[in-house]
């Protein structure tokens, strides 16, 4: 390459410093990712503001994140659509007899809900409309009920399928289906870690029991539900099958819940299909804009050879593949405070590459870690989008649910460490169900 | 005034709506075409769905800077009205300086792709990049509104 005109100090520092001062004018990120690029542009005589047209052109020009609309879809018209009313009915029959019976249910929802849909917002926006005011109503806390429902929310990008696994496999190409197995296992213990948090709570604050159901109504329950609980299957193991790309299994998913809702369930109408494709549109699409300038901006850090510069230091640090493992979850961590989870996969996911490679960490465990602690970022402030939903829903600010938002995490937290200390957590379920993928 | 641009944001939210729903088409037609002999498979449907996915991207960009549901970081406490305004003003300046940005260089950006065609559809590529500009315009008059809005509400001053 040749010569440019910062050295890569400078120019992170001219990005970087211009990104956290448009976050604190309260620019919003998308633009301030724009923004933060345009005086390097207009400084460095080889590169020209033609580049950042170039570059969000390239990242919408992808077929791979078709599949972010899509997953969205499935989300909305389930709950448009009665699928999740169902869903709700069969998880209180299975969790209602313990204490915080409806709190319990709501981590339940989530799970099933994780396996539906691939947007954690999604969840966020329609089980807050579900469980707050009901929780509420029923003796529980407001900042814990909002608590549950957005950390739960956050199991949507860890069990699949997952928009985040999509991106970060089309990012830095890693098999989406491998990616999809190995979230499971991990899904499932940040799911009972988070049982277990609500049940000591429950007990602890008395919280309401629900009558117990007759084994009768939960097969009743069970029974509706099948039709909703085979998505999963059908995207996963179209998948690994070959059958379809992931873009084309969010389709198929789309589809199929379409004629769920249309012909099984029959709550669809013209209105309502309307409604769920406008909300699609709108939530995706600012997502999406997003990533094009995060793009952009993650481009100026590579042409200044910047993560080569910053990692420098770190390889001399001799991690070892824990060591490294806790270091990529921190930068997850830290960065998934600032920045939403797609942008930070392309900017930071990108960078942290090569130092994995070095201590030949699986890229499968690499892409879960980070995944894992993203998914923390998506309820942790100044910038978690999960709690931001539920407390507008809620019609309170971020900070009021802080406290018990935070308590949540502990336990996951805990679940994030052994990830990192035993690969086999990730890599079981992949390595037993379709070991070419794990190489 | 605000009854044109009322109407311009649905007139944007129905292009929206449509290309979320016409987005399904390629796709699924890709699906069939490689499993049954229904319909032969066409070598567009990939390239369609992705010009369409850019359209929706960009339109729904547009609406979001209207309605301001950009996602933002919140480090600030609960501000008075007057102040509030007077920090969106300053806020909604630089979000001015990256809209005439898409706007000058966006028309550029649309002569270059003149004498373009995509790679399969060979549909000119002006048709795509015209969402850059045409969202740089929408959001200097958005954000026109805004800075209307906002001077009103400093010189109410803050009710006691």
């Amino acid at each position: 390459m040749m010569q440019s005109m910062l050295s890569p100090g400078m120019a992170s520092l001219a990005l970087f410093g211009a990104f956290f001062l448009l976050l604190v004018l309260r620019v919003p990120v998308a633009f301030a990712l724009g923004l933060a690029c345009l005086p390097i542009l207009a400084y460095e005589p080889r590169l020209s503001p033609m580049m950042l047209f170039n570059e969000t052109f390239k990242s919408y020009n992808s077929f791979i994140l078709l599949a972010v609309p899509l997953f969205l879809l499935t989300a909305n018209l389930m709950g448009v659509g009665g699928i999740t009313d169902r869903l709700v009915v069969l998880s209180r029959t299975m969790v209602g007899r313990m204490p915080g019976a409806l709190a319990q249910c709501n981590v339940v929802l989530s799970v099933f809900f994780a396996g539906i849909s691939g947007s954690s917002t999604a969840d966020a926006a329609s089980q807050s409309k579900i469980f707050i005011d009901a929780q509420t109503k029923e003796g529980y806390d407001l900042p814990f009920s909002i608590a549950v429902t957005a950390v739960s929310s956050t199991l949507a990008v860890v069990i699949p399928p997952s928009i985040l696994m999509v991106v970060w496999g089309s990012v830095i190409s890693t098999s989406i289906g491998a990616l999809y197995l190995a979230g499971i296992v991990p899904g499932l213990l940040i799911a009972a870690a988070q049982m277990v948090t609500v049940h000591v709570y429950a007990v602890l604050r008395k919280y309401p029991v629900h009558p117990r159901s007759t084994f009768l109504q939960f097969i009743t329950a069970a029974v509706q539900s099948v039709p909703a609980m085979m998505t999963p299957f059908i995207i996963v193991g179209g998948i690994l099958l070959g059958w379809f790309t992931p873009t084309e299994s969010a389709a198929v998913a789309v589809i199929y819940a379409l004629a769920l809702t249309a012909f099984v369930y029959r709550e669809m109408d013209l209105k309502r299909l309307v409604e769920a494709l406008s909300e699609t549109g709108r939530l995706s699409a600012i997502a999406l804009f997003c990533v094009g300038t995060a793009s952009a901006f993650g481009w100026l850090l590579a042409y200044y050879q910047i993560p080569k510069a910053l990692l420098e230091h770190v390889t001399d640090w001799n991690l070892g593949i824990t060591g490294v493992g806790f270091f990529i979850a921190a930068v997850f961590l830290i960065t998934g405070c600032f920045l939403d989870a797609i942008p930070a996969i392309i900017i930071v996911g990108v960078t942290l590459q090569p130092l994995v490679q070095s201590v030949d960490m699986h890229p499968i465990q690499f892409a879960i870690i980070g995944i894992v602690s993203l998914a923390f970022g998506l309820v942790t402030p100044p910038y978690g989008l999960c709690l931001m939903v539920a407390c507008s829903v809620a019609g309170v600010r971020l900070r009021y649910a802080l406290k018990d938002t935070m308590i949540m995490l502990i336990p996951m937290l805990l679940v994030l460490v052994g990830i990192i200390l035993w690969p086999e957590v990730t890599l079981i379920l992949p390595t037993l169900i379709s070991p070419e993928l794990v190489k | 005034m605000k009854k044109i641009l009322d109407g311009y944001q649905a007139l944007l939210r129905w292009l929206m709506v449509a290309t979320v729903a016409i987005l399904m088409v390629p796709i699924t037609m890709q699906v069939i075409s490689r499993y049954t002999a229904l319909i032969p498979s066409y070598i567009w449907t990939e390239e369609l769905s992705r010009f369409v996915f850019i359209w929706m991207v960009m339109l729904g960009a547009m609406i979001a800077v209207r309605d301001g549901t950009h996602f933002d970081v919140d480090v600030w406490p609960t501000l008075k009205p007057r102040a509030n305004a007077m920090l969106r003003i300053a806020t909604n300046l630089l979000v001015l300086v990256f809209a005439m940005v898409y706007v000058y260089w966006g028309i550029e950006f649309v002569q270059f792709g003149w004498n373009q065609s995509s790679e399969l559809a060979e549909l000119p590529m002006t048709y795509i990049f015209i969402a850059w500009p045409l969202s740089g315009i929408t959001w200097v008059v958005f954000l026109g509104e805004q800075f209307l809005a906002d001077i009103r509400t400093i010189a109410a001053g803050d009710a006691p």
